[in-house]
């Protein structure tokens, strides 16, 4: 607990973090994909809440389908009678769940083989970049193709096959950080006092690597929602009822013409979430990178 | 010289070793057993052993690997479970329409790509240049088959001037000749441009970044002071150099290409490898499954090796005898 006389003087010296934040605060295309993040939070979460319609519960199909967009309706029924605009909301569920987990695996996986392959070199560093080198070397759809079809299975199954296929270049990159850290002097020191390797990895160089391991993630968890819609769009994403935006999409393939509404509309959502996390990444990007401010 | 290319490519070689490895042991984590549909009472055992037999599946692990990357390196990928076809006869209906498709899209990325970045780093902040940004990073944030499906509406369906699928009119093949061609290239615009027009985006950040580096050097101001006229300027000095590095990009945009393709391939019924990988999928036809990601690969590797050489050659500043790694 800091007493009065010890209140922190606002001249002091400020964390990396604090600084990084008021660089972000100036930066309105950042702070812009920020609120768009933070409203696609807010409709998940808050989805039951915004909508009275039933996202899966099929109406009186012969009259209630493809209604154009009306009052009722604000953005049209789909082949099911279901209200289009609440599966969008819903969709953003599944949408948020699929990305943030996977995205974290991948950060998590990636900043652990970078870290070994990066501290323990020689061999190790060898062979896990080039099993880095291996796994980029085949384009990712094909890849998560090849293990989507050898393991089939749920929703988890696809997060963590996401995840796993999405973790190489977060890896390259710790790699590389911890490879211009390794000769600073405060690791040299630390491993003159005898610290262990798992220590000075877990407590000196990941929090070092730390904002670009975030920032990583925060531009990748645009390509996962674009790859999973994609996946859902080749019919081998999440399984049906559940409504996702790939599938939607995909749904309204045969009446492009007559009720355009129901491919539209989802597209434009998952177009505006994957801008506002693109912006996101940028400012985050701009405000955090040290090689900008050294 | 020499050197530096035969060490590259003994590391693509490499590489490739590694994906089949990675194909391999995925094949092998693979839950169910590859004899489970032979399990049939009325097929004798004995036949089934025999069948077992004749596919290697006896020997052991390590042997079953090296049978299999022998058999891949010549080029025999074994029969396809559902075409009951030579997978390799398959491959060789798909590749070239593949090719076809993520070459123009590759040759229209590169050409737009250039054209906007120049442009933009000319007239950094106009009014241009924000377009360019805005929609740069529009299409870097759509899925592309949403924009496939916004372009069919538009073009195909609605102003009726552009066909929505298929790589050509039906019998349109007895035409021949420059008609034929034409035919073709219709059907190729919308899918071209569907696979090219997010690389084209990253491209054109790309130029533009490089430009306006360009544009700081001391080269940059020598030609101004000597009174060179602008257009001489940017054509001779600016984009030449500008352009190097983006061959790099050229490379590293392959994967992404053919990965689009798979989604693009699908949208408009387009007969290539991505339409052969997804029916494969649907038909846990895994003989073509692992075949279709070795070519696919091998493309991805090749691809790397030729920008990497490309640019070691148009690039006098690079020494290639030295140790540039990763």
């Amino acid at each position: 607990m800091s007493g009065p006389g010890e209140k922190k003087s606002p001249k002091g010296p400020r964390s990396l973090w604090s600084d990084g934040w008021s660089r972000f605060r100036k930066n309105r295309m950042g702070m812009a994909g920020a609120v768009i993040v933070g409203i696609f939070y807010l409709i998940a979460a808050l989805a039951p809440v915004l909508t009275t319609h039933d996202p899966v519960e099929q109406g009186d199909i012969p009259r209630m389908r493809y209604h154009a967009p009306n009052q009722q309706h604000l953005l049209g029924t789909d082949k099911f009678g279901r209200d289009v605009l609440t599966r969008i909301l819903y969709g953003a569920r599944i949408s948020l769940l699929i990305s943030f987990i996977a995205v974290a695996i991948a950060a998590v996986l990636g900043s652990a083989v970078g870290a070994a392959a990066g501290y323990i070199g020689g061999i190790v560093d060898a062979v896990l970049m080039r099993i880095v080198d291996g796994l980029l070397a085949i384009p990712r759809i094909f890849l998560l193709l090849t293990c989507i079809s050898l393991f089939s299975g749920s929703v988890w199954l696809i997060i963590v096959l996401l995840g796993l296929t999405s973790w190489m270049e977060t890896a390259r990159l710790v790699r590389g950080q911890v490879l211009s850290l390794k000769g600073m002097e405060f690791i040299q020191a630390a491993e003159a006092l005898g610290v262990g390797g798992r220590r000075i990895v877990l407590r000196h160089l990941i929090p070092n690597t730390l904002t670009v391991i975030i920032v990583a993630a925060t531009l990748r968890i645009g390509r996962i929602i674009l790859i999973e819609a994609a996946l859902s769009f080749l019919g081998l994403g999440v399984p049906q009822p559940t409504p996702s935006w790939g599938q939607m999409i995909f749904s309204g393939r045969d009446v492009l013409l007559s009720a355009w509404w129901v491919s539209t509309f989802p597209g434009v959502a998952i177009a505006v979430t994957v801008i506002g996390y693109n912006l996101f990444g940028d400012g985050l990007r701009d405000a955090f990178d040290p090689r900008q401010y050294v | 010289m020499l050197r530096f290319l035969l060490r590259r490519s003994l590391q693509a070689v490499l590489l490739v070793f590694i994906v089949l490895t990675i194909t391999f042991i995925l094949l092998q984590l693979a839950p169910g057993d590859p004899m489970a549909r032979y399990y049939n009472p009325e097929i004798a055992p004995e036949t089934v052993e025999l069948i077992r037999e004749r596919m290697g599946l006896d020997k052991p692990v390590a042997e079953q690997y090296l049978r299999w990357m022998g058999s891949f390196v010549r080029g025999d990928f074994g029969t396809s479970l559902r075409y009951n076809r030579p997978v390799k006869s398959l491959l060789a209906d798909a590749i070239p329409n593949t090719l076809r498709l993520t070459v123009s899209a590759l040759f229209l990325y590169i050409v737009c790509g250039v054209a906007l970045g120049v442009a933009s780093a000319v007239r950094r902040h106009s009014l241009f240049d924000r377009v360019n940004t805005v929609s740069a990073l529009f299409v870097y944030s759509i899925p592309s088959f949403w924009l496939a499906f916004m372009l069919i509406l538009l073009f195909s369906l609605k102003l009726g001037i552009l066909p929505s699928s298929h790589m050509q009119t039906v019998g349109a093949g007895e035409l021949g000749g420059v008609a034929l061609f034409l035919d073709r290239l219709w059907h190729l615009v919308l899918p071209a441009f569907v696979l090219g027009v997010s690389s084209a985006a990253g491209m054109a950040r790309y130029m533009r970044g490089s430009m306006l580096d360009v544009f700081k050097e001391d080269y940059m101001r020598t030609a101004k002071a000597k009174g060179l006229p602008a257009s001489r300027i940017y054509l001779k000095h600016a984009i030449k150099n500008a352009a190097l590095p983006a061959v790099t990009i050229i490379g590293l945009s392959i994967p992404f290409l053919l990965g689009g393709a798979v989604v693009t391939e699908k949208v408009f019924s387009w007969p290539g490898m991505g339409s052969l990988m997804v029916d494969a999928i649907y038909g846990r036809d895994y003989p073509v499954l692992l075949a279709v990601n070795f070519v696919v690969s091998v493309m991805v590797i090749l691809g790397n090796l030729l920008a990497d050489i490309g640019y070691a050659v148009l690039d006098p500043r690079i020494s290639i005898t030295g140790g540039e790694s990763s």
